[in-house]
């Protein structure tokens, strides 16, 4: 065999992948994370903390659970566990979609660098377009589409940021809802059963409960725990019946 | 802030590294790592969802019930009137994110202009 790279690099087909991130899903996941700017800003961190958020961790619903839960005074390895576990999801959405990218020679380490960039925008992109293109020309399209979203969106994270002080009353609790809306309605949105909507459920009738009664910075452990293990048994019992 | 105690300009970024890359980012180096498949309608797996869709809405309730400063200029009937209305949009529209958004953000940006009035 002659090729001694691991696999091939077409700039035509990264700039197709730009192209086609302009097209909508880059303005989309850039625009619902704006809100993370103005959380982070609430949470009282520098705005090159906030941008760097949306580039380390890449994850919107793990970058709210972070400055959230600082704004809430939450205990520092209680954040960790809450992030971790809110990106659990990333573990199979990188396996859906690493082997579509994957060659037989393709190095390590760009499969580390395209998994960094699988989150639920991109994921979702990706599962879509993939499969119409060729192999060899999947990995620059996929760069060129998740880098687009990526950089767009550390933008809009510094935009939301920058904003959050000089905004009006009114819009500046806007932009404060902005995240918590869109997530609420992601997740509703990916919902696929009973147990799903049970966990919402528990969510929204707990949390309130356990913000109460759990001090120390705990409460959102304690709410995963119990409400989490709830909602999962609830389904465990109703699949066992049927 | 407990947090920023040690080194005032270092430690917010130290935080994001320990306490929100690390934790996320190992799920992703996980998945490079691991070759086989794994099965997504595992218990584990539904117990796990289960878990971070609780978190996801625990969090969102306390930005609401406990709200930073530029939030809690809207009263706390308006910030749950917001999720209310996004709601409903929501399932009124076949599920659209985009309609919830619009709907609950009306109320949020309504209300706190009628408040302040």
């Amino acid at each position: 065999m002659a090729e001694a790279p691991g696999f091939d690099w077409s700039w035509r087909w990264f700039l197709e992948g730009v192209r086609q991130a302009l097209t909508g899903p880059a303005f989309y996941v850039s625009i619902s994370l704006m809100g993370v700017g103005s959380l982070a800003r609430a949470a009282g961190f520098p705005v090159g903390a906030a941008v760097l958020s949306t580039i380390l961790v890449w994850a919107g619903p793990g970058q709210l659970l972070f400055f959230g839960a600082v704004i809430a005074k939450t205990a520092p390895p209680a954040i960790a566990l809450a992030v971790s576990l809110s990106s659990v999801r990333l573990l199979p959405m990188c396996l859906s979609v690493l082997p579509m990218l994957r060659e037989k020679r393709t190095p390590l380490s760009v499969l580390l660098a395209a998994s960094h960039f699988i989150a639920v925008t991109v994921w979702a992109e990706s599962l879509r377009r993939l499969p119409d293109i060729e192999r060899p020309a999947r990995l620059p399209f996929f760069f060129g589409l998740a880098a687009t979203c990526m950089a767009l969106t550390a933008l809009s994270t510094a935009l939301g940021y920058w904003l959050m002080g000089s905004l009006p009353a009114p819009l500046g609790a806007g932009m404060m809802m902005l995240s918590p809306i869109y997530f609420l309605a992601t997740t509703a949105r990916s919902a696929r059963s009973g147990a799903d909507w049970l966990a919402m459920l528990f969510g929204a009738v707990l949390a309130p409960v356990m913000v109460t009664f759990v001090g120390g910075g705990f409460d959102l452990p304690a709410l995963a725990l119990v409400g989490g293990g709830g909602a999962w048994f609830a389904g465990y019992l109703a699949r066992r019946e049927s | 802030m407990s947090l920023f105690s040690a080194d005032p300009t270092l430690a917010p970024y130290l935080a994001l590294i320990l306490f929100g890359f690390l934790p996320s980012e190992i799920w992703r180096a996980l998945a490079v790592v691991v070759a086989r498949r794994i099965d997504e309608d595992s218990e584990l797996f539904l117990f796990v969802r289960s878990v971070a869709t609780v978190l996801l809405v625990g969090v969102v309730v306390k930005i609401v019930l406990l709200p930073s400063r530029e939030l809690s200029v809207a009263p706390v009937w308006a910030r749950g009137g917001a999720l209310a209305v996004a709601a409903a949009a929501f399932f009124a529209t076949r599920r659209s994110v985009f309609a919830a958004i619009v709907a609950g953000e009306a109320v949020v940006i309504f209300s706190v202009w009628w408040w302040a009035r």
